[in-house]
């Protein structure tokens, strides 16, 4: 019988649905204060534009943006799934973006090899970043949360020396920001703007949807197959689940410790990926900072899974869009984070009672079919 | 606490249930039962795991409220909406699992949520003052400021009734309180549980060890299938009549027939040593061989090194000296899933702590610790289907009571857990198993299985460690039997021979004999 698996799904679900509508009447408030009207502010968040082309755009927006964040929330949840608490995807793919942005532009490489050679550099550098925290875990005992906590200042302050200092590209006269050299046209990873034209719809303005968005896809069912149908996903979630009964069942501490961070980290490696393969095509002052943290409030909207991470991002990608067309409403743009901040402790208030009441019926059901063992097929 | 209490002559019940109906969605858990607990006295409930004695403890204690019935607690009708409810009424729980803070002093956990101030600062010394009032009014003696970690098994237990008793309880429910002491232990606890009565206290105690019952209960009320079926006096009834009542089927025998010894060692522990944390050693040269068919008994007081020497045969402790061979195979070095793909099963003295993930499916928890054998796995995967099909081969052939493969661990009673852990670990057919306290705080039913799958192993030639409190089984089911006494093994007993007291001698050390 699968009721039980269904049942708990669907109030997971339910879970969240509801979480997200209680922030919404939390933001209402605020916006409320703020002295707008939250239903202008709504319409203003769907109003994704008044022709086709600057739907596509919106939509090239929303995706643009959730592509990283659902790396970004992969890379916490694989950690999460063991109780292993990697707050250091800021700094990992701080460091990853920096390394494979330089590596990409000191190379002459064709298209498809030099693309893959960033990419697997990426993966390497943020997980050999993700690797000093579970080292520190393993031999040290030192706790996961404070040393990447550290690691990510040391990764940003090193990060911003270096790109001015010895990895910066050149530089024209009187120009201020800096950056590494740029990628050369085989690193430029083309867009992925044909999704648009099966569903009909004309080609995004500008950089329109970042190719990355495909790697992303793939990325993603691996980690769900990984989580869900391997050993070493089984592994994980005995040792998140409990730690002693997975040591007495064979599982080594240390090796989950170390395989689940250096993995964590080199999903982390991947989150800048799509911005400098589809876009910026270099590391430098316009990198966008703050992925690795909204990753973990996207892997605990999500729960940890795939398929829900891909939703969170989806839902944060679209609510940050929404801070344009809030802007043209005279509605403070700020509202965008205050919806973000009031979802985010929302679901994980939901999560817990969604939690709860789920163990309360699984133990009531069985409960009530062994009380009165008047059906013979119930041990069946 | 005051020692005012001498209850008048018609004193009324201390606690009263009156048809109790407690339905889940479309069932019945407990149905009309009737309680009549007399004050000052100790009120047994025995019942198979599954009749509902849980459900009525929650009901009791505030944790599940009744669809139908009343309650009263010394003649007076109350509601009890929560355990805070309960507690207010006098009514208090120990709890079969501990639930104390290691890290915590014993002062610390008795006073937790409950802690008395003084300008806003915890006032320790009215505390101390007071758990040493009651500790010694009571005879229940713990240095109030030990860290709970430091204590054994059945001071622990007496942090937890103190810590009802500061509460001002006066009905006190002990669930399964013995299920995890040493004979010895028991004595004392029903020593202190005597004195409580003495003093106008009253106690209710849910067990299924019968003797023990008939040992300490002044009354017995018998639950069968979510209802009460009798209440007898201990002087009237035999242990028989009482497990008769209680399941309506013969009582179990541990008694293993004709020797299936043979004289291939299977696992040899050579000299074996572990250290402790504070780097003394717990376990010191420990020899023995288990042969194939064979059940090698451990007897002792808990905390003696049996957990370490588990640990050690396991891979989950270093040794520092000895060896373990398997197999004329030294794996002193193995790790734990070495040792466990050879062939070597576990099944550990907490289920809830080393055996189980209480929070996921049945079927996933037959894969655990067997995640890298088939049926299990497929290469880098977890064989789904084969699992699944062979979880429900467990589920049918050891009698596990559950609705489904997909139902969660925590949702199944305590005995379907164990054997759960015993099918799985008795698949994949290996060469030796350790099996920890297999029986403990199931019910007879679940006992006689357990018993008959362990013998019918013994009979294919398995090797059989087996580490118990309940000496019966011990005695019953070994073939050798050592006792374990502060690290060492300090007697190889004869179990056709030896007696339980006996038994009980060297494990607390008051009889000597040198084995080594």
């Amino acid at each position: 019988m699968k009721d039980g698996a269904l049942q708990r799904t669907l109030l997971t679900l339910a879970g969240a649905v509801v979480a997200v509508l209680l922030a919404f009447v939390v933001s209402s408030a605020a916006i409320i204060v703020a002295g707008a009207d939250p239903g202008t502010a709504l319409l203003a968040m769907f109003d994704f534009g008044a022709t086709d082309i600057a739907v596509s755009s919106s939509i090239a927006l929303i995706l643009n943006r959730a592509v990283p964040l659902f790396i970004a929330g992969l890379a916490v949840a694989i950690g999460f799934r063991m109780n292993l608490f990697n707050i250091g995807v800021e700094g990992q793919y701080r460091v990853a973006a920096l390394t494979a942005a330089f590596v990409g532009g000191q190379l002459a490489l064709p298209a498809p090899v030099h693309l893959t050679v960033i990419i697997v550099v990426a993966m390497v550098a943020g997980g050999l970043y993700a690797l000093i925290p579970a080292l520190l875990k393993v031999y040290r005992g030192v706790n996961e949360v404070i040393s990447t906590i550290m690691l990510n200042f040391i990764a940003l302050s090193m990060a911003a020396y270096l790109v001015r200092g010895p990895l910066s590209g050149p530089r024209d006269e009187g120009q201020l920001t800096t950056s590494t050299t740029p990628l050369p046209e085989s690193a430029q990873l083309p867009n992925a703007n044909f999704l648009f034209d099966l569903f009909g719809m004309p080609a995004p303005r500008g950089a329109g949807l970042w190719g990355f968005i495909i790697v992303a896809v793939v990325v993603g069912v691996v980690i769900w197959a990984l989580l869900s149908f391997t050993r070493f996903g089984f592994e994980l979630k005995a040792s998140g689940l409990n730690a002693t009964a997975a040591l007495a069942s064979g599982v080594n501490p240390k090796t989950m410790v170390i395989s689940a961070m250096v993995l964590s980290g080199a999903i982390a490696g991947l989150i800048s990926m799509p911005e400098i393969l589809g876009r910026s095509f270099a590391y430098g002052t316009g990198f966008t900072p703050g992925l690795g943290f909204l990753g973990i409030a996207v892997a605990l909207l999500g729960r940890n899974q795939p398929v829900g991470i891909a939703l969170a991002a989806l839902l944060f990608g679209f609510l940050d869009r929404a801070s344009a067309p809030l802007q043209f409403a005279d509605i403070p743009p700020s509202v965008v984070t205050i919806i973000q901040g009031s979802i985010v402790l929302m679901v994980v208030i939901a999560n817990e009672v969604t939690r709860r009441i789920a163990l309360r019926w699984e133990e009531r059901r069985a409960a009530a079919r062994l009380a009165v063992p008047v059906k013979t097929g119930a041990t069946a | 606490m005051s020692t005012s209490s001498d209850p008048p002559p018609a004193a009324p019940p201390a606690v009263e249930l009156e048809g109790i109906t407690k339905r889940f969605p479309g069932v019945v858990a407990n149905h009309d039962i009737r309680l009549t607990v007399e004050p000052g006295t100790v009120h047994a409930i025995v019942g198979e795991n599954g009749a509902g004695k849980s459900t009525l403890m929650k009901i009791l204690y505030g944790m599940q409220k009744p669809d139908e019935g009343e309650i009263r607690v010394n003649g007076e009708q109350v509601v009890l909406a929560n355990p805070a409810d309960a507690i207010k009424r006098g009514i208090g729980m120990v709890h079969q699992h501990f639930m104390l803070a290691d890290n915590f002093t014993v002062l610390e956990n008795i006073v937790l949520g409950a802690e008395p101030t003084r300008a806003g600062r915890l006032d320790t010394a009215s505390a101390r003052t007071r758990i040493r009032d009651l500790g010694d009014s009571h005879g229940l003696r713990v240095d109030p400021d030990r860290l709970v970690e430091n204590l054994g098994v059945g001071d622990r237990q007496r942090v937890e009734i103190l810590k009802v008793l500061y509460r001002g309880a006066r009905v006190l429910i002990l669930d399964e309180p013995t299920a995890v002491l040493v004979p010895q232990e028991v004595e004392e606890l029903f020593a202190n549980l005597r004195e409580l009565t003495a003093q106008g206290f009253t106690v209710i105690f849910i067990s299924h060890k019968l003797d023990e019952v008939l040992g300490i209960a002044d009354a017995i009320t018998v639950i069968r299938r979510g209802t009460t079926v009798a209440r007898v006096l201990p002087a009237e009834v035999t242990a028989r009549q009482l497990a008769e009542l209680m399941v309506g089927s013969e009582l179990p025998t541990p008694e293993t027939r004709e020797s299936t010894v043979t004289d291939r060692v299977v696992l040899d522990v050579r000299e074996a040593s572990v250290l402790g944390e504070t780097g003394r050693p717990v376990l010191r040269e420990v020899s023995f061989p288990v042969h194939a068919g064979e059940v090698v008994g451990i007897a002792g007081v808990e905390g003696n090194g049996q957990s370490e020497l588990i640990s050690a045969i396991m891979g989950l402790a270093r040794l520092s000296g000895g060896q373990v061979v398997f197999e004329e195979t030294d794996i002193t070095g193995w790790s734990t899933r070495q040792r466990r793909q050879a062939g070597i099963g576990y099944i550990p003295e907490d289920r809830h702590r080393e055996g189980l993930l209480l929070e996921s499916s049945i079927w996933e928890n037959r894969v655990l610790g067997h995640q890298g054998v088939p049926p299990a796995r497929k290469g880098i995967w977890v064989n789904r289907k084969a699992a699944r099909k062979d979880t429900a081969r467990i589920v049918r052939e050891y009698d596990v009571r559950t609705p489904s493969i997909d139902t969660l661990a925590l949702a199944l009673s305590g005995g379907n857990q164990q054997k759960l852990i015993v099918g799985r670990e008795m698949s994949g057919t290996p060469k030796f198993l350790i099996a920890a306290h297999p029986t403990r705080g199931v019910d007879v039913g679940a006992q006689a299985a357990i018993w008959d799958h362990l013998r019918g192993a013994r009979t294919a030639g398995l090797a059989v460690l087996l580490i118990s409190a309940d000496l019966d089984e011990l005695i019953g089911l070994s073939d050798t039997l050592y006792v374990i006494y502060r690290g060492r093994f300090v007697a190889r007993l004869d179990p056709s021979q030896v007696t339980p007291e006996q038994l009980g001698g060297y494990m607390t050390g008051a009889i000597t004999e040198d084995v080594s």
